[in-house]
């Protein structure tokens, strides 16, 4: 486990702002800021398609709605749909159906849009939206480390393509392209949540050791790093039920992070994925589900699928960091923030 | 106007206290000074806790202090209520527990519940399957909201600025329904978020029927409706009407500890409440909810509960509260009680067996139905008054002062205050 720039700058209290309030959506379509942005996130998106390809990655389209969704998202309400009257959902996020889609593929990845009714304090968090975009990834066969080099090598290559091809774009947003060297030419940083936990603390901030390290942590983490970095080993408790428990260190998930620098955080999650029935089972009864209403993925589970690992990348939060904005709802062309109704 | 039938609580009693308020602590005043009183040989202890007697000393260091501090003899007015539960700020040890989705609670009586235990100042716990059961009408507007959010705005606009808080149940069916997430992500919720005032409780099991999940007689249309959310047996007929099932939800160990990580992990800035049966594990099961972080746990003895329950299970299921009490250590961490609460001395007894409230269930729906506008007032005004002169009485003047050494069961020796709960019950013939 190596730790360097990020473990030796200091830790300190982040200024948790409020973000920019969202302007009326003709005003904000027709701003020139909005066209630069909505640019790079096209600049992104093409390095991302390219460099899976590359990788033997297929793309696949997930479904938008289903009798079941990711019930991973901390506190946020799932959208039900009453599809001929059966009560389905929204995807929060489309993790069964990749683990499900590797039964076709080995390598898949999607550009799935995803829509969680946040909790109304993250309207003023400048880094959550109800309704965004994430760049689906999993594969089968691997270990974490795989996974997360994948991970690794596709953020690189989706800032260095943006750094090419949008330059110009991303000079008017006032960003650097040296703002983006250390991520360039350097590997990412990895600590554990334990090292994380440790270091807050020692910053004075009262992290919970069996929790997701909160908005805060993350936030003091990532203003002293000044390239993307992993948080891995997650507690079980702070996850869904899909991440692979540590057989090695039971109560530890084999999962991960990726946090942005210069205060943006969380960019990432991702991990190996629990492919045992009765583990699955068993942990979903931890994580408060009822087994009953994940009939057809117990049922594939049951049958067999890959073991596997993955991770999804939020889009508007990338572009967020990328393009220096203050919000993530700037990263989005029709914006929906917790609580606020807009078109 | 009665419209609630508890044949097995003492209704007449809780309904004369909602009507009279204080005054019905006492005898009827009209025989005051020609009638000669004492201990009333009809009231035959039914459970272990009746049977107890809270027993005064005659030296009373504790009133000494009270004395120094007030430069006067202390009264029972004297006596500080107002205490820590489960993380919320209560004028007084005792809460509403949860009424879920039966018949009783599912009317106006819920709303009018909730606006007086806002106006009181104590916590209240909205029952599971109240969602699922009766909707959840977040697009609706004030008149044809659900029940959930009709208690909640009740109770929020009622309470004052420091004191209380709403508790919002979820059971493994609920799960389905996203209770918490619903009501985290709600605006109606947002002013009890803010003044950290919501907490949410885990319910691993109840007393009326321990090992059972919620059941309720549901008419032929609403069957329909919740048909594929519910088991529904349809052996049961009552006359064209159908029993719906919940399931238990299953537990081990490892489930409880990571549900309630869970709950800390996505709801940081709610409370952490469990609400266990009177279960033969019942202390294991504590510990475990105390150690992975809740803050507060309820143990609903056998002889709780206002809902539908098979009558074997209200007759010869699980350990009565007594029992329960004996059985966990809360060794400083919050622990709730609740069965059978409607006067004060059960509560004090309780109080002095570790608990550190009482929840009122039946005796709370009674009094509202008695008087929908200030029965529930009214009947806590009489607890109050009772608290405050038990407590006195045993040279106490905080009601978290109260512990074993204040109840004695008849046919064991004489306790020091180390003596702990367990070894009231160590010669269980003597008292039963």
């Amino acid at each position: 486990m190596t730790i360097t720039t990020a473990a030796t700058r200091s830790v300190s209290k982040p200024h948790v702002a409020a973000g920019p309030v969202p302007t009326p959506i003709a005003e904000h379509l027709a701003s020139p800021r909005t066209r630069d942005v909505i640019v790079v996130q096209n600049h992104l998106l093409a390095g991302a398609r390219a460099y899976l390809a590359d990788e033997g990655f297929t793309e696949v389209r997930l479904p938008i709605i289903g009798p079941v969704t990711d019930p991973g998202a901390r506190g946020a309400k799932q959208v039900d749909v009453d599809f001929y009257g059966h009560r389905y959902k929204v995807m929060t996020s489309a993790i069964l159906y990749k683990q499900a889609a590797l039964t076709a593929f080995n390598r898949i990845f999607c550009i799935a849009p995803n829509v969680r009714l946040e909790p109304m304090e993250t309207s003023t968090t400048s880094r959550h939206l109800a309704e965004f975009h994430q760049i689906d990834v999993e594969m089968a066969g691997v270990s974490r480390e795989v996974v997360t080099d994948v991970l690794q090598g596709l953020i690189k290559h989706m800032v260095a393509h943006a750094v090419a091809e949008g330059g110009g774009e991303l000079e008017r947003l006032g960003r650097d392209p040296q703002d983006f060297a250390p991520l360039l030419t350097h590997p990412f940083d990895r600590m554990t949540h334990e090292e994380a936990v440790e270091r807050l603390r020692a910053a004075g901030h009262p992290q919970s050791p069996d929790a997701e390290i909160d908005w805060v942590g993350e936030a003091m983490l990532s203003t002293a790093a000044d390239r993307p970095f992993f948080i891995t080993d997650y507690p079980k408790g702070s996850r869904g039920f899909y991440d692979l428990e540590n057989p090695d260190r039971p109560g530890s998930l084999l999962n991960f992070d990726l946090l942005a620098p210069e205060g943006y955080g969380e960019l990432s999650s991702g991990s190996r994925r629990e492919n045992d029935y009765r583990r699955i089972v068993a942990r979903m009864r931890e994580t408060g589900e009822n087994p009953a209403k994940y009939g057809w993925y117990l049922e594939m589970v049951r049958a067999g699928i890959s073991a596997s690992g993955g991770f999804g990348v939020g889009l508007e939060r990338f572009t967020r960091y990328v393009a220096g904005l203050e919000a993530a709802w700037q990263a989005s062309a029709f914006p929906k923030i917790p609580g606020v109704a807009t078109p | 106007m009665s419209t609630l039938d508890a044949p097995t609580f003492p209704a007449e009693e809780v309904r004369g206290r909602a009507r009279i308020g204080p005054a019905a602590v006492f005898p009827g005043a009209d025989g005051y000074g020609h009638t000669l009183y004492g201990q009333d040989l009809a009231q035959i202890a039914v459970d272990d806790i009746d049977r107890l007697r809270i027993v005064a000393p005659t030296f009373v260091p504790q009133r000494l202090e009270a004395l120094f501090d007030l430069a006067r003899e202390p009264l029972y007015t004297d006596v500080e209520l107002d205490t820590d539960i489960g993380g919320f700020r209560s004028t007084l040890p005792c809460y509403l527990s949860a009424f879920g989705s039966t018949q009783v609670a599912s009317r106006d009586l819920g709303v009018a519940v909730s606006a007086q235990a806002g106006r009181l100042g104590i916590p209240m716990v909205i029952g599971e399957n109240v969602v699922p059961v009766n909707g959840y009408g977040r697009a609706e507007d004030a008149q044809t909201a659900s029940a959930l959010l009709a208690r909640l705005r009740a109770y929020a606009n009622a309470v004052g600025p420091d004191t209380g808080g709403v508790i919002i149940q979820q059971s493994t069916e609920d799960a389905d329904a996203e209770v918490w997430n619903l009501v985290y992500s709600d605006p109606s919720a947002t002013a009890l978020l803010e003044t950290g005032r919501l907490g949410f409780e885990l319910k691993v099991g109840q007393g009326a029927k321990p090992g059972l999940g919620g059941m309720t007689v549901v008419d032929a249309a609403t069957a329909e409706r919740l048909n594929g959310a519910y088991a529904l047996d349809g052996d049961v007929d009552f006359g064209g009407r159908v029993l719906r099932n919940s399931s238990p939800g299953t537990f081990t160990d490892e489930i409880l500890r990571q549900q309630i990580r869970l709950m800390r992990n996505n709801f940081p800035r709610s409370r952490v409440w469990v609400k266990l049966p009177p279960s033969r594990d019942v202390a294991d099961a504590a510990r475990v909810c105390w150690e992975a972080g809740a803050d507060s746990v309820t143990v609903d003895g056998a002889e709780g509960g206002s809902g539908w329950a098979p009558l074997s299970f209200l007759g010869h299921m699980g350990l009565p509260l007594a029992e329960c009490l004996a059985r966990v250590e809360p060794g400083g961490r919050c622990l709730l009680a609740s069965g059978r609460m409607w006067e004060g001395t059960r509560i004090v007894k309780t109080l002095a067996l570790g608990a550190r409230a009482a929840g009122l269930g039946r005796a709370a729906l009674l009094a509202v139905d008695e008087d929908p506008q200030a029965g529930l007032e009214r009947l806590v005004a009489c607890l109050a008054l009772e608290l405050r002169m038990l407590t006195s009485a045993l040279g106490k003047y905080r009601i978290g002062q109260l512990d074993i050494t204040d109840v004695w069961a008849p046919g064991t020796p004489f306790r020091t205050v180390s003596g702990s709960a367990a070894v009231l019950y160590e010669d269980p013939v003597a008292i039963r």
